[in-house]
């Protein structure tokens, strides 16, 4: 009890006094700045960080003696940081002071090696981290051959060497002992790892001291501290692979499969894909061929054609057969595929190189209805085509882009495809009157087996020059495709109105065609001030073509040759181009205008068969024309801009119209050649309109398009009634003044409610006028279309998404010859849709589409309702399952349908295909399913 | 005689004076950025996009999906005034101009203001309040950034998601930075925002007098005026209505 009193007294009396003295509420720190060996260090900088985590609270800046002070600060636990250019910096816990001046007395900053600093901070421009004793190198700033161990690299870290057996010392110390990723590796031997890791796995290196062996275990610091490495691993993410791969059956023999898998580490990427059914998929998707592709997929962009528009001579060869779906809705196929990529890149070198193969077999039945207009009165054909087509592809492609130093860079790339088509197909035609009497009946039989291949190749080099501005590019490229093939006809010919006996005929065809390209282009760019530049480009093309077309009748004196029907003719078109542009770029005005002189020149020598005399007059054909060009783009400041541009062309004609004789492969549609035809030439007219506003994501888009042709290509056409035969339609091509054709849309997308209902709504009128002569009466047929959609999104929740819209399409056909024949093609359709993960990670998703075609002038009316609808569930570890039971065409109505009229003709298309099916599939995919119901994406 | 000598005196006296008012060396100069845009990684960094879509994204685009602008910086002991340059570093893009948003940033560290003229979502606001700048956490790590030894420093902007490693000179004595960023013992001459989405690096740097012109907001365009309270809110707004649509907030701001 005295003892309690006593220590309550001593608390009364004592305490006040001491406390206020521990803890002033605020005070002055202070101190002096020097190095170890007591040299004042002058400006250096003095921060206060919160202990806990750094944060930085005050800072200030020392004197010229290195002294500093911080005034009436709240007087708490610091930590005080001091640095200086050239030391290690300094850190010291400063506690609350009982004093209300705090002076630190001096502090002595450590001199940071000066190789270190030299080497690693100044030349290699690496991060050198300092924390306490360690010292971290980053490995990526010293550059190592590919390949290089880890040991290779250390030879190149400053302060580190590395003897002929691999021993290791760091700042003059042996190194005893090497962690990877803070771990031993194999044992204790230091040098396991270092021989045995690639330099490239690293992401940093580590040098630190480490107490002893025997101060970890005793616990006692014996003061002996060893020198440690730890290497760093890199990330994980940097390195590894995904796929995915799903098996469907169904019902009505249905099958599908598809399958992936990608690996890829930091430069490289490796990709296979293969799939196979029968539901009409001839390819893979945008999505699947992106990821196939991966970083190759956006390399196909390279322009080597410079200079304005028309520049290029561009040389496309067919792409169908592709590895993308590019099934057009007639018949039922079965298809096979698969492919490899690969992709490297450092970037400073780009490569990449694939193989894909495909092949598709195509069966269907196609029922036409074409209606000819004549001056006389109209005519109509029924045809019921019946086809096979079997197509096999293997495509091999390959890029390499290399940037040599910062101011060449080249691009080298070519392409192989080679093809097989091997088609068979049925045609009956029924001819009537226009007073619905029948005519003839003619059947034809066809058998084609062609091979084929194509190369396209092409080189492109740039270079800047020393000056802002200029540059010099040159590219060359060589085109070459080549086919041959056997084209067997047969054909019967039933005259149905003198009753003579039916006609056989037939024409086994052999068919070669060879055409070569060879193309080269260059382009300097020179700046004349700020905003003015002037580019001047020079195109240059060569192309040959050989084309044989053999034809024999088999009947007669076993095979003698047709010659009306024979062709061989070598050709050449060669192209130079030289020309300006000058163009303004400043705030968001950019103008282009130039001139460019065009020379073409067309050889062409026609016969029957190769070394047989020539057939007329062989084609000397040679065109000069001035091309001028303007372009305008304005941005005004409010993200709304407009644009403008002029083109003129000149396109020379095919070879295939301006061959001598006539092409017959069926005896009632002649197509006659003309070696007098001029070029095309046409002026173009594009404005447009953009607007977007980026706090709603609202848009508008209009675009206006107007050609006008100096001289047209048409094709006229004779259509005669011939005794025993039928009617017969020739057509030839020849030029036309005038025609015109143009073409106006706009696009607009915006919210209605934010983040729930957005709206979209597009539509545009196009229309021309072409002029062709029918029977020598000129007939001018205008046609004009109209088209309009307008869709709605609502995601009421971030489980449920509806969407539906409709679209109208009128297209109105009006022939001068005869107005009672003006068509009007009607296309209008409506859809729904609705996406619904109903329970967690079950999904329903419907849609219904209705699509209606009619036109009233033929009496033609289908209408054809779709609905699909599907449920999903995603399951298993990592939502790497997923089940799918899908209904396709569920009323069973799925037929392709085309509607199309032209020059003096209509024709209406139904063609069979794929209707309603089941199908239950089953996937895997590595990466795990995406749940939840997916808005956007990226784009 | 005498005359000359006068004046010579006196021009000898005045040295002392003329050089004082010259800031001192490090003090006031013109720095030019570099920026590198890394669209993969600025998708990565969207955690609220699916994992799958960002893992895409990198695998198809990677490290094609670069490209690079210049900034610029007068700064002087007072004040500093950030800017898009006229210049792009892209010699494929010397040809062709591009309608820039309005982007003025003036931080006044004698008056402790900043005041923003730029725009956002398609409306041009003056951003004018007391200076505010990040709770900036110190590092250990060296490097040096166009000649200059700096040290490290990070934040994290919880409103954009984005952590941000800050390289500050030793030597040049100004806590003016890029963009919106400030605070720092020494000049931010680096930025490296979401592990390279965004690096913004001095590439340039002069000393020399500036006058208060250059470090003055240009008239035009006129913004309207705001607090950073409302900034700070219409960005809150606007990137809390793209998470909903699940769309990038950085098509339409500022990264």
């Amino acid at each position: 009890m005295r003892k309690f009193t006593l220590l309550c007294c001593f608390l009364f009396f004592i305490l006040p006094h001491i406390l206020p003295a521990q803890t002033p509420n605020r005070v002055t720190l202070s101190g002096t700045v020097a190095d170890t060996s007591g040299a004042e260090i002058a400006l250096p900088t003095v921060m206060l960080l919160n202990p806990q985590d750094s944060t930085l609270l005050n800072y200030t800046r020392g004197d010229e003696k290195g002294q500093f002070v911080f005034k009436n600060i709240p007087n708490k636990s610091y930590l005080l940081k001091v640095s200086y250019i050239g030391y290690i910096p300094l850190q010291v816990a400063v506690e609350p002071s009982p004093n209300p001046e705090n002076n630190l007395g001096m502090l002595g900053m450590k001199p940071l090696n000066e190789q270190l600093m030299e080497v690693v901070v100044r030349t290699a421009k690496a991060a050198l981290s300092i924390r306490g004793d360690t010292v971290e190198y980053d490995p990526s700033s010293f550059k190592v051959p590919p390949g290089s161990s880890v040991e290779d690299l250390l030879r190149r870290l400053p302060g580190i060497e590395v003897d002929a057996e691999g021993n290791i010392r760091a700042q003059g110390q042996d190194i005893r002992r090497v962690y990877v990723d803070g771990k031993t590796f194999f044992g204790d031997d230091p040098k396991a790892a270092t021989k045995n890791l690639g330099a490239e796995t690293l992401s940093k290196v580590q040098v630190y001291d480490e107490a002893s062996e025997q101060t970890k275990i005793t616990g006692i610091d014996d003061g002996k501290e060893i020198k440690v490495m730890n290497l760093e691993l890199k990330d994980e993410y940097k390195k590894g692979s995904f796929g995915k791969v799903t098996g469907a059956v169904g019902t009505e023999e249905r099958l599908a499969g598809r399958a992936s898998y990608n690996r890829f580490n930091e430069q490289e990427q490796l990709s296979f894909i293969g799939y196979g059914n029968n539901i009409n998929e001839t390819g893979v998707n945008w999505e699947d061929y992106g990821e196939f592709k991966g970083q190759g997929a956006f390399s196909d962009f390279d322009n080597g054609d410079f200079g304005f528009e028309g520049g290029g001579r561009g040389y496309y060869f067919s792409s169908s057969g592709g590895p993308l779906n590019n099934f057009d809705g007639r018949g039922f196929t079965e298809n096979f595929g698969g492919g490899v990529n690969y992709n490297f890149d450092n970037k400073k070198t780009k490569v990449n190189a694939s193989y894909f193969y495909n092949q598709t077999d195509l069966t269907f039945r196609e029922y036409t209805t074409r209606n000819n207009f004549v001056e006389e009165g109209t005519f109509t054909n029924e045809d019921t085509l019946r086809q096979d087509a079997f197509q096999r592809r293997h495509s091999l492609s390959s890029r390499l882009e290399h940037e040599i130093d910062s101011s060449n860079n080249i691009i080298v790339k070519a392409n192989l495809a080679l093809r097989e088509n091997d088609t068979q197909q049925a045609k009956s035609q029924y001819f009537t009157d226009n007073l619905d009497m029948p005519i003839n009946r003619l059947l034809t039989a066809t058998d084609n087996l062609t091979g084929a291949g194509d190369l396209t190749s092409a080189a492109i080099f740039r270079h800047r020059f020393r000056k802002k501005g200029r540059t010099f590019a040159a590219s060359a490229g060589f085109n070459a495709t080549g086919n041959d093939g056997d084209d067997d006809l047969l054909f019967q010919n039933l005259f149905i109105r003198t009753e003579d006996p039916s006609e056989f005929f037939r024409q086994d065809a052999d068919v070669a065609n060879r055409t070569q390209q060879l193309k080269s282009s260059l382009l300097f760019t020179e700046p004349l001030s700020k905003k003015w530049f002037v580019e001047s480009f020079y195109n240059f093309s060569q192309t040959n073509n050989l084309a044989d077309r053999q034809v024999e009748d088999p009947t007669q004196n076993g095979g003698e040759r047709i010659d009306s029907l024979s062709i061989y003719y070598d050709n050449q078109v060669l192209y130079n181009r030289l020309g300006s542009v000058v163009r303004y770029a400043h705030d968001g005005l950019n103008i282009g205008m130039g001139l460019a002189a065009q020379q073409l020149q067309l050889k062409g020598d026609y016969a029957r068969g190769e070394g047989e005399p020539a057939l007329g007059d062989p084609v000397r054909l040679d065109f000069f024309n001035w091309i001028p060009y303007a372009s305008m783009e304005y941005e005004f400041t409010n993200n709304m801009s407009v644009d403008f541009d002029y083109r003129y062309s000149v396109n020379e004609p095919s070879f295939t119209d301006l061959q001598p004789v006539a092409i017959i492969t069926n005896p009632l549609f002649v197509r006659e050649g003309n070696p007098a035809l001029e070029p095309e030439r046409m002026h173009s007219i594009n404005l447009g309109y953009n607007y977007w506003n980026p706090a709603s994501f609202a848009n508008i888009g209009v675009h206006g398009g107007f050609n006008v042709y100096d001289e047209q290509i048409v094709y006229n056409q004779t259509v005669e009634l011939i005794d025993s035969v039928g009617l017969r339609t020739t057509t030839a091509p020849a030029n036309a003044k005038g025609g015109y054709g143009y073409d106006f849309w706009f696009w607009s997308n915006f919210p209605i409610i934010k983040t729930k209902l957005s709206a979209g709504i597009n539509g545009g009128l196009n229309g021309r006028l072409a002029p062709a002569f029918v029977n020598d009466v000129k007939n001018e047929t205008r046609t004009n279309g109209v088209d309009g959609r307008f869709s709605l999104n609502y995601t009421p929740s971030n489980k449920l998404i509806l969407n539906g819209g409709i679209s109208v399409g009128l297209d109105d056909v009006q022939y001068s010859i005869q107005s009672q024949q003006n068509q009007q093609l009607i296309s209008n359709s409506a859809y729904a849709g609705v996406k619904w993960e109903f329970v967690p990670k079950t999904f329903v998703e419907s849609n219904f589409n209705y699509n209606a075609n009619r036109n009233d002038q033929t009496g033609f009316e289908q209408n054809v309702p779709i609905w699909n609808a599907s449920v999903r569930r995603i399951f298993g570890p990592k939502n790497r399952w997923e089940t799918r039971l899908a209904a396709f065409d569920l009323l069973d109505r799925r037929v392709n349908v085309v509607q199309r009229a032209t020059q003096n003709y209509v024709t209406t298309s139904v063609a069979e295909t794929l209707a309603q099916y089941f199908m239950l599939s089953l996937s895997y995919n590595v990466r795990g399913f995406e749940t939840g119901v997916k808005k956007r994406g990226f784009w | 005689m005498k005359l000359p000598l006068l004046f010579l005196s006196l021009l000898l006296l005045a040295l002392p004076t003329l050089a004082q008012e010259l800031p001192a060396d490090g003090q006031a100069g013109h720095v030019r950025f570099l920026i590198t845009h890394n669209w993969t990684k600025k998708m990565a960094s969207l955690d609220y996009m699916s994992e799958q879509s960002r893992q895409k994204a990198q695998y198809m685009w990677g490290s094609r999906s670069e490209w690079k602008e210049y900034m610029e910086m007068y700064f002087s002991p007072d004040a500093s005034l950030y800017f898009l340059s006229e210049e792009s570093p892209d010699p494929d893009l010397e040809t062709y101009s591009w309608k820039k948003d309005a982007y003025f940033i003036r931080r006044d560290f004698a008056g402790a203001r900043q005041s923003d003229l730029l725009t956002l979502t398609g409306k041009t606001y003056l951003v004018d309040d007391s200076l505010r700048c990040p709770a900036w956490k110190i590092l250990n790590d060296l490097k040096e950034v166009a000649g200059h030894v700096c040290m490290s420093a990070s934040w994290v902007d919880t409103l954009k998601g984005q952590t941000m490693l800050a390289w500050f000179a030793l030597d040049i004595p100004s806590s003016a930075g890029p963009e919106r960023l400030c605070g720092l013992p020494g000049m931010i001459l680096e930025i490296d925002i979401n592990n390279g989405a965004l690096v913004i690096a001095a590439d340039k740097i002069d000393f020399y007098p500036v006058d208060a012109g250059k470090l003055a907001l240009p008239s035009k365009p006129k913004g309207k005026k705001i607090s950073e309270a409302e900034y700070q809110s219409i960005l809150a707004k606007y990137i809390a209505e793209k998470r909903e649509n699940q769309e990038p907030w950085f098509w339409g701001l500022r990264y």
